[in-house]
């Protein structure tokens, strides 16, 4: 069976049996769970002091009343960045190149900061929607215009991981395929283009980290506007 | 992203105590205002009676 370079990004199943559910659930279990040791293994600390550095990182910023998000944001950045880095094993699925999955995830985390900040400073968040010190005559459009930057922030907070991830992993796959085709007519210039695709690896370790970050960076921007 | 409220330095009178861009509720009733004018164009624009075209008739 020939496949075509889009193959890869397609709903994993197993006979017709959806295997989404355990290609999003699988990689978070992997990580060691928590237990209420005085002193834990090495593995255990590790992932304990990397996660409270994220979260006091993250949080900092944000007001008391905010830190009930730490919970969400914290298992939110974990399992993208399982997911993203496990994605760069090959023949693996990543669920971050679906758009719909990203998209479940930006839309009710994105309304749900608006609507806590609808509900808990009413004036304060519709206050933001106009800059301070705008001329008279630029009021509506500008209000207009922040409108429309509001509600095009689940669909860019989407779009940016998907994109990402989907474009890094067509290159490699692009490019590992370069490899395999020149190796028999052109060895030296396959093994230039195996740097390369050793540099992309190496960029694409990166862009899957950084994603996921900014992800949840962005999320924590739009809950310390609204709390 | 919390702006200061530079609105007690200025002092309003009649239409702008309500509406400017200075005060934290001058912005939110500009905003209400905003919304509240797109809304009544929409619903005018829906909900106004069509030109009813006369019927032909062949002849």
């Amino acid at each position: 069976m020939n496949l075509t370079i889009f193959d890869q990004f397609l709903s994993p199943q197993i006979l017709g049996l959806p295997l989404m559910t355990l290609a999003i659930i699988l990689p978070s279990m992997m990580w060691p769970s928590q237990n209420n040791r005085w002193l834990n293994n090495r593995l255990s600390t590790l992932q304990s002091w990397f996660i409270n550095m994220i979260t006091k990182q993250l949080m900092m910023p944000i007001n008391k009343s905010g830190h009930q998000w730490s919970t969400i944001l914290m298992s939110l950045i974990i399992l993208l960045l399982t997911v993203n880095l496990l994605g760069l094993l090959p023949y693996t699925f990543t669920p971050t190149t679906q758009l719909s999955m990203n998209m479940a995830l930006a839309i009710p985390l994105w309304l749900a900061t608006v609507l806590t900040g609808l509900r808990n400073q009413t004036t304060k968040s519709l206050g933001h929607l106009l800059p301070e010190g705008t001329p008279a005559p630029l009021i509506p459009t500008l209000i207009i215009i922040e409108t429309i930057s509001l509600l095009i922030r689940p669909l860019a907070l989407g779009v940016r991981l998907t994109a990402n991830l989907t474009a890094g992993h067509l290159l490699i796959q692009l490019i590992s395929t370069t490899i395999i085709i020149l190796l028999p007519t052109a060895p030296m210039l396959s093994m230039l283009t195996s740097i390369i695709l050793l540099l992309l690896t190496l960029l694409e370790l990166a862009v899957a980290l950084i994603q996921a970050y900014v992800f949840v960076l962005l999320l924590s921007l739009y809950l310390q506007e609204n709390v | 992203m919390a702006g200061h409220d530079s609105g007690t330095q200025h002092t309003f009178t009649g239409i702008q105590r309500y509406f400017n861009s200075y005060t934290i509720t001058g912005r939110r009733n500009c905003v209400l205002a905003t919304y509240a004018s797109i809304t009544m164009i929409i619903l005018y624009f829906k909900l106004r009676p069509k030109k009813q075209t006369p019927a032909l008739t062949e002849k």
